[in-house]
């Protein structure tokens, strides 16, 4: 009876497990039925008042695959050749010959493609310094130094592209590294294929802008305050009765305003203060001015898409004086008390200079105190322009943007001649390598060519999850009725242990934030099937333990024990070309793999321990299982 | 409620006739993969793929006429899932995404007054094909290996080899199969897709669970009966399991079916060779894995008996 009890609690376990993991892809459910019912200003209010749920329950809940809620992959690739070309100097006939050799041979095989491509020039006795490096270098060197660069504009190009995707706000989108030159970028739910195109393979702008007089920055953002206090009366009435989280935010921006405001309106711990403040602030609600006045402004990550509508309200434009443009940090910042949350910068409207006047940036680490730097080269044109610049703003703040995201915002120390600038105030070596990577994307655009690219409109990946649905519904229903109609009562009990089997698959797959695909939902189907077997042979094998004479619970006893060798070499195997199938698939048929593998697991425990533990219960209870 | 009693079919001993049978199915297999008769889809070829829904009915020739305009005329233009909606398949390459805008492009000039709605849209480079192609070999190797290995493992060479060459004959006669429907109904849009691979390695899954069930029997029966040749232990095995595989596979036959026929046209060209390639497995586990384990025993035991006498 130990056994049982082991059992029992394992199974609530898994159980509970499951619903925890599921609830927030059902409270997604819900709230998105609940907004698609409103229209207008009523689904605005509420995504307003739920904002922070609504959030949580999205980050959490299962998430589809592109085929069944549409949107877009694609393949890029990094053209080494173009990479290669750009590098080289003094390019001659012989050069453009071989580079379009090793296009064409390339373009054919899988080759790698800088060993060939110095391979050519050997075979034809042209030292590669003649294109590459300084005159004396040995070809080796040259070789690892390209190897070096390509490799680098690989991050360079996945850096530009997350900062893009990221900048134009597409939500779950994936971007990931393959193998030594390719990006995978998974684009849900966007379908407009001019936006794709020229948000992965434009150049990247790299611009250097002036910030705006921290004054100034505070009078818009006041005004700006001003302004909505009397249009969102009705907004934040609902912000009234929010979380207990979010009153302390109140707080802390509260705090960061005494010195602005000069303490007027501020006496803390008084709910109706509280949302006095609330009513009375609605934007430095969610922006909290730097106090040591620098005109920034801080959002708290999950506040940052409520600023941004609120700065995209077009009286709010109006406000907005036309040289000054708020421009956000490009990544998540992180406060000492863990705190996560992006900097909203007041920067001019026109660029002081662009990228394309950066020759060189690398990181590297200041010998005298050990920190952090990059070093940043300027051809002698803007070398020019960026002594003036500098000269004539000491003191002053300039930011490094890169399409349209701020990187770093360092302080002008001297007026800077010769074109050498060095970057301080790195907090890590890691920050240092973005910020070189940054500068050098200005410099040395990363070209990347689509090597594939897959579409779903979003109405096929309806048909999709509705077709789905169907079958899977179909084929439980044939199942069950089946299992009821073959073995009786025992079969009710595999039915039971089926439904377990669903809840587990589709709980471990919410808790692995795995996603579900359409062959996903295939493999939940073939699950189903394949769960019935191990029933099949446990139930199989205890008919013909009665009918060789034993009794019934001996016969349940010997008939679990007999099949499961038959329900464990059987399923392995299953499952080790589920893992094959993962490790060499892509995509969608990685999802079906994923959810093979998490069917068998699920259904081997569903259909040995779950009913195994009934029929005892029922033998317990006098009550004899019927196996037809 | 119970198909069958006690039986006491003889599976085996008419092997002969059905080597034959499966010698002929994996030979089709084969003929079609080689000479390309089973059409591999862009997955692998390379190109683009397109398909558009028109708020009404379409002409397939229409399309074509409107292709031909600029060149396209022989891409491959057929209905997908209903008269409303066409699929355009090329092999066509070109830089960056310019087939699928000049097919775009020439047929909202054909048809300036209808709007149609961009449904789905691949585009594949040639690279690409050609890394897919490679991947899907070196998985179906792959699991041969790990299949071949556990099996082994677990019971004996003889039963890995017979399990694996059982797997040969179903993914072969898979091949076959689909390359068959797929000439006799165009239609249906059969190419071998990633998810055409995805059902030949789940083939393989069922197919070897199916068979390790059976051969799991073997092991126990031979312990039983000690003195009982292998061809009768494999008939006795195949005949204690047989409820068991007709149960087991009948439902899974079942929700294959339901699959093919209410899983959409997106899932089908899966749905069917899973269909097919699981009765192929079923089949094979007696008629293949059985067989071989059986006549390999017995030429081996023969030459032994050469060698002592």
């Amino acid at each position: 009876m130990r056994n049982q009890l082991a059992r029992i609690v394992i199974t609530v376990c898994f159980v509970f497990l499951s619903i925890y993991f599921l609830w927030p892809t059902v409270q997604d459910y819900n709230y998105r039925k609940d907004i698609s019912q409103l229209t207008g200003q009523d689904s605005i209010a509420y995504l307003e008042k739920n904002h922070d749920e609504i959030l949580a329950a999205k980050a959490k809940r299962v998430k589809l695959g592109l085929d069944l809620q549409g949107g877009m992959r694609v393949v890029l690739e990094v053209d080494i050749l173009k990479l290669l070309e750009d590098l080289a100097k003094n390019k001659d006939d012989n050069f453009h010959t071989i580079l379009k050799e090793v296009r064409t041979e390339s373009a054919a095989n899988e080759v790698s493609i800088i060993p060939l491509f110095a391979k050519k020039f050997q075979e034809r006795g042209i030292r590669l310094s003649r294109y590459y490096g300084s005159i004396r270098d040995e070809d080796a060197k040259i070789i690892s130094m390209l190897e070096d660069e390509t490799g680098k504009s690989v991050d360079r190009a996945i850096e530009i592209v997350r900062n893009r995707v990221d900048q134009y706000g597409v939500s779950e989108s994936g971007i990931q590294k393959q193998g030594g030159r390719r990006i995978i970028v998974a684009l849900p739910g966007v379908k407009d294929e001019g936006e794709v195109n020229s948000l992965l393979q434009g150049t990247a702008l790299l611009e250097f802008r002036m910030l705006k007089d921290p004054q100034i920055s505070y009078k818009v953002m006041q005004s700006i305050d001003n302004y909505l206090t009397g249009k969102l009366e009705t907004d934040t009435a609902a912000e009234t009765s929010a979380s207990k989280e979010q009153k302390k935010e109140q707080k802390k921006t509260k705090d960061a305003l005494t010195e602005l405001t000069g303490g007027a309106a501020v006496s803390e711990s008084d709910t109706t203060k509280e949302a006095q403040f609330a009513r009375e602030h609605p934007f430095f609600l969610y922006v909290k001015p730097d106090q040591q006045g620098t005109g920034e402004g801080y959002v708290a990550e999950k506040d940052k898409d409520r600023v941004v509508r609120l700065l995209d309200r077009p009286e709010v434009q109006r406000i907005i004086p036309a040289d000054l443009e708020f421009l956000w940090s490009a990544k998540v910042q992180t406060f000492r008390d863990g705190q996560k949350f992006f900097v909203l910068y007041p920067v001019k409207r026109t660029a002081e200079l662009t990228g394309n006047v950066v020759t060189n940036a690398q990181a590297s680490v200041d010998p005298d105190d050990n920190r952090s730097i990059v070093n940043m080269e300027m051809s002698s044109d803007g070398a020019r322009e960026w002594a003036r610049i500098t000269g004539a703003n000491i003191g002053k703040r300039i930011a490094i943007i890169l399409d349209k995201g701020i990187f770093s915002a360092p302080v002008v120390q001297a007026k800077i001649t010769g074109g050498r600038s060095r970057i301080t105030g790195m907090d890590s070596p890691e920050e240092a390598r973005l910020l070189e990577i940054v500068l050098k994307a200005g410099a040395l655009p990363a070209p990347v060519t689509i090597i594939e690219k897959r579409t779903v409109g979003p109405s096929l990946g309806e048909d999709s999850i509705r077709a789905g649905l169907n079958s899977t519904i179909i084929a439980l229903l044939f199942t069950v009725l089946f299992m009821i109609l073959y073995y009786n009562s025992s079969g009710l009990v595999a039915d039971f242990a089926l439904m377990f089997n669903l809840l587990f698959i589709i709980g471990v797959m919410a808790g692995f934030q795995a996603t579900l695909t359409l062959p996903g939902i295939a493999g939940i189907v073939l699950t189903i099937g394949m769960a019935v077997d191990a029933n099949v042979l446990i139930n199989e094998r205890i008919r013909e333990e009665m009918a060789g004479g034993k009794t019934l619970r001996a016969a349940i006893d010997a008939g679990y024990s007999k099949a499961f060798s038959a329900i464990a070499d059987s399923n392995i195997t299953t499952f080790i070309t589920g893992i094959i199938l993962f490790q060499f698939g892509t995509g969608p048929v990685q999802g079906f793999a994923m959810t093979l593998m998490i069917g068998i697991i699920a259904s081997m425990f569903s259909a040995i321990v779950i009913t195994h533990i009934i029929f005892n219960i029922m033998s317990e209870k006098g009550i004899n299982p019927n196996f037809g | 409620m119970r198909f069958f009693k006690k039986t006491n079919i003889d599976f085996l001993g008419k092997r002969k006739i059905w080597y034959i049978i499966s010698s002929i199915m994996v030979l089709i297999g084969w003929v079609s993969i080689i000479f390309g008769f089973l059409e591999p889809g862009i997955d692998f070829k390379g190109g683009t793929e397109i398909v558009l829904t028109f708020p009404q009915k379409i002409e397939v020739n229409d399309i074509r006429v409107s292709l031909a305009k600029v060149g396209m005329g022989t891409s491959e233009i057929i209905y997908y899932g209903g008269e409303n909606s066409v699929l355009i398949r090329t092999s066509e390459q070109a830089e960056g995404i310019t087939v699928s805008d000049k097919i775009k492009n020439a047929v909202q000039t054909a048809f300036p007054d209808k709007k149609f709605e961009v449904i789905k849209e691949d585009k594949i480079g040639p690279k690409i094909g050609k890394e897919l192609s490679l991947d899907a070999l070196y998985a179906l190797l792959w699991s041969f290996v790990g299949i071949l290995v556990y099996v082994g493992f677990r019971f004996k060479f003889a039963y890995g080899f017979g399990a694996v060459i059982a797997l040969v004959h179903d993914v072969s006669a898979t091949c076959g199969f689909l390359a068959i429907v797929g000439y006799l109904a165009p239609g249906l849009n059969i190419t071998v897709s990633q998810d055409v691979i995805a059902a030949l390695l789940t083939i393989i899954g069922t197919s070897v669970n199916d068979t390790v069930v059976i051969f799991d029997r073997v092991r126990e029966n031979e312990k039983i009966y000690r003195s009982m040749p292998l061809f009768d232990v494999m008939n006795r095995s195949l005949n204690d399991t047989l409820s068991r595989t007709v149960i087991t596979n009948g439902t899974i036959f079942a929700v294959l079916l339901i699959l093919l026929l209410f899983g959409g046209d997106v899932i089908r060209p899966f749905a069917l060779a899973m269909f097919f390639g699981s009765i192929c497995g079923t089949y094979s586990t007696i008629y293949v894995a059985g067989a071989f384990v059986i006549d390999y025993k017995r030429i081996r035991n023969r030459k032994a008996g050469l060698v002592t006498a």
